[in-house]
């Protein structure tokens, strides 16, 4: 069974180069948006799980979800910090322990408004547990036991008084911003000072979650059911990727159901528009069909020629979609995380998993939008198409 | 003016014809509804009361503020009363069951908030019962709650001793009559709150997050606010006093990027098909050559040739977008339901419909212009000239 030339195929797609055009550039649109809304889920996703450590263990008050809600007195958090047989230990044998306290205060941004910002107060082994993941890029580390802080980059020029030399005044206290540190994780939007000065300075005496380096091969599940059952501190142990992933849920789930809707509505569309385009250019060339048929060509590779040029179309219009898309690549944005109230910035992230489901989706965008015109175009009779109007 | 052969020229290819027109309909169905996410989201600043504001911790969202401000607040000239509101954060069986509860003065609660109309049940009742509760009718709708019932709400922040959900009767069933409430939150008395911590059956914060503050009539909303931020400015806790509008402001602001992305979804979804049918009205206006021929050849001007073009587009795209625009309409209150957990003011409102309606006709507008343009400008022999 003799197959359609493939250069009939490009020929007609060149043929009627202003249509094929508008019908790319038109799939190329509804392509681009749904990757947009997919490589800012990535982009949210990257900045929350890729970097969550499975050797670092948060631990919250028993019945919290979240650092914000959890809380731990002084005693009862040094019985952790310093009672963890489970914890590594540093060159000095000091135990890789940190008590954290935590607040999301408000601050203006740059751009009028206000936002929930992070504060992050911390002991000096925090430095030693992060090691390399924590990087000052400008300034220096605050000093233990003063009224310095520093700042995440992701906060700098979004959030006022967010930069080097700047004071940032926590209730009635004035900080200095002394450094700008870049971290992996969401911890680069938050600003970190001294626990005990910002402790006070807020007047939050206890702290909200205590995080432990583990040494390598201990047992989590043991570690995990001795404290939960524990009288005196009953808490709640995660990993940090646990804990990271647990927190950034219903955005990632929101963005996900937002774009699978839209997928589906944009997607409807498109094959409206796909399958219009095509029936459009079978009727205008129904005559080359029927010559198609008189010298020889079977119904089914006809079906084949225009499923293909569909197809061909739908390819062409994933392929306009991620280029459409690619600026986007690396912008930043910022929105407030709704499982912990406050603001992450984040930025759009063209990743491999997003331009492949662009095309596929694009793909099936032409092949369904092909499917009835195909029909349509196989089942011409030689004597109807060829007649003159 | 040849008037039926619009029509006819539509049904010439219906299939195709329906194709576009659905096409349009899914995508100002989409752009409404996008639009109307927009406005729920930021409902609460547009019915916002002039005479109410808001005084919260200077700090932080998260940190409450002294109950021994309240009378502090409450001596400040202009200030004619003040309500407790504090978030309590629980949730119903699941924590994906989540809505708002506020602990509030029951005995100050009407009068802070007069759009708060009890439909159903005693609005009385609410300070006579120390586990009362309010609820909006939202609720009523979502879990099948009725007067009588006692609801129970598992904590977040305020445990309870005995380790289980707090208990609240529902006195009444209310709606607001403006956005800045909305129909799906559950009131109950602070001082039911405040004994169980007092008590010991309870643990968690013992302040209170804000205060509403209701201005006496004529009171002066910016000295207001300044005296009573004057007032904790050394201490212990510094406050902030802003509108309600502000307020809720401060909400929408969090939102950051969101209004910005679902608008740039718009704007994609409109950019798409605006070349689609820019695509089918060019081919329609090719397919039609002869019959323009035919039509100026018979002695109708140019006008006519370019009315007839433009004028398909218009009526394809106004059908298109109207139905649009109804199903978006019709499917309001459904989604309003859906939705009533994350945007409670979901609402088509008429510049919504108004909106997509004139996005329709625009697009019909720019998708005619090339078409009929050609149309206008077509030569009798041109057209009528037999294919070669």
């Amino acid at each position: 069974m003799a197959l359609v030339p493939l250069t009939y195929t490009f020929r007609s797609l060149l043929e009627r180069r202003s249509s094929t055009a508008l019908t790319v550039v038109a799939m190329g649109a509804t392509v681009a948006t749904l990757a947009g809304v997919l490589a800012l889920q990535q982009g949210f996703q990257t900045l929350f799980t890729a970097s969550g450590r499975e050797d670092l263990l948060v631990i919250l008050r028993k019945g919290a979800n979240a650092e914000g809600e959890s809380g731990f007195s002084r005693d009862r958090a040094e019985v952790l910090l310093k009672g963890l047989p489970e914890a590594a230990a540093d060159a000095d044998g000091r135990p890789l322990t940190s008590g954290e306290m935590y607040l999301a205060v408000r601050r203006p941004k740059e751009d009028g408004g206000e936002t929930n910002v992070p504060i992050r107060g911390v002991q000096p082994q925090t430095f030693a547990i992060h090691g390399e993941r924590l990087r000052v890029v400008e300034g220096q580390r605050f000093g233990p036991g003063t009224d310095e802080v520093i700042v995440g980059r992701s906060l700098v020029g979004r959030i006022r008084d967010c930069r080097l030399g700047a004071v940032i005044q926590l209730n009635t206290t004035p900080f200095r911003v002394v450094g700008v540190f870049e971290h992996d994780g969401p911890y680069g939007s938050e600003v970190w000072g001294d626990a005990d000065r910002m402790s006070e300075a807020l007047q939050r005496p206890g702290f909200n979650r205590v995080i432990a380096q583990v040494v390598p091969g201990a047992d989590l599940a043991a570690l995990q059911a001795r404290l939960d059952a524990d009288k005196q501190v009953p808490c709640k142990v995660m990993t940090e990727r646990a804990y990271l992933s647990a927190q950034t849920g219903a955005l990632s789930a929101v963005l996900l159901s937002l774009g699978f809707v839209l997928a589906l509505i944009m997607g409807t569309a498109a094959v409206l528009t796909g399958t219009n385009t095509m029936l459009a250019a079978l009727a205008a060339r129904t005559h080359e069909v029927g010559v198609l048929l008189a010298i020889g060509f079977r119904p089914l590779p006809i079906f084949l020629s225009f499923l293909l040029e569909s197809t061909l179309l739908g390819l062409m219009g994933g392929v306009a979609g991620c280029l459409m898309v690619l600026p986007l690549d690396g912008l930043r944005t910022g929105t407030t995380n709704f499982n912990t109230f406050t603001e992450v910035a984040f930025a759009f992230r063209i990743t491999p998993t997003v331009l492949v489901t662009a095309v596929v989706f694009a793909l099936g965008l032409g092949i369904v939008g092909g499917t009835v015109p195909a029909l349509v175009a196989a089942r011409l009779r030689p004597t109807q198409a060829l007649r003159r109007e | 003016m040849p008037w039926h052969l619009i029509a006819r020229n539509l049904l010439a290819h219906p299939v195709r014809t329906l194709l576009t027109a659905s096409s349009l309909v899914i995508a100002v169905f989409l752009i409404c509804t996008l639009r109307s996410l927009v406005v729920g989201l930021t409902a609460g600043v547009e019915g916002a009361a002039s005479n109410r504001l808001v005084v919260q911790s200077a700090v932080s969202l998260f940190v409450d503020l002294p109950l021994a401000y309240q009378g502090k607040v409450a001596q400040v000239p202009g200030v004619r009363q003040t309500c407790k509101f504090q978030w309590f954060g629980g949730y119903y069986q699941d924590p994906s069951n989540f809505f708002a509860q506020f602990g509030v003065d029951a005995d100050r609660f009407y009068e802070s908030y007069p759009e708060v109309e009890v439909l159903e049940g005693d609005p009385a009742a609410f300070l006579a019962t120390r586990a009362g509760c309010l609820i909006g009718r939202d609720l009523t709708r979502r879990y099948g709650w009725k007067v009588g019932d006692r609801v129970p709400i598992k904590p977040t922040i305020f445990q309870r001793a005995d380790g289980g959900a707090w208990e609240f009767e529902v006195v009444g069933i209310y709606r607001s009559r403006t956005s800045n409430v909305d129909d799906a939150t559950l009131f109950f008395q602070h001082d039911y709150l405040r004994e169980a911590l007092e008590q010991g059956a309870a643990s968690g914060p013992p302040g209170v997050g804000v205060y509403m503050v209701t201005l006496a009539p004529g009171a002066d909303l910016v000295a207001v606010s300044r005296e009573i931020d004057v007032l904790f400015e050394n201490g212990p806790q510094r406050v902030q006093t802003t509108t309600e509008a502000e307020f809720q402001r401060q909400f929408v602001s969090m939102l950051g990027g969101v209004p910005t992305l679902l608008g740039s979804i718009g704007g994609g979804v409109l950019f798409a098909i605006l070349l689609a049918v820019l695509n089918t009205m060019l081919m329609a206006g090719r397919e039609r050559t002869r019959d323009l021929g035919i039509i100026k050849a018979l002695g109708f001007g140019d006008g006519v040739a370019f009315a007839l073009l433009m004028l398909e587009s218009l009526l394809l795209c106004g059908v298109g977008g109207a139905i649009g625009v109804g199903l978006s309409l019709l499917s309001a209150p459904a989604f309003r339901q859906g939705l009533s957990q994350m945007v409670p003011g979901y609402a088509v409102t008429d510049e919504t419909a108004a909106l997509g309606l004139g996005l329709s006709l625009l697009l019909g507008v720019i998708a005619g212009a090339a078409p009929a343009w050609r149309a206008g400008r077509l030569r009798v022999i041109q057209a009528l000239r037999p294919e070669a």
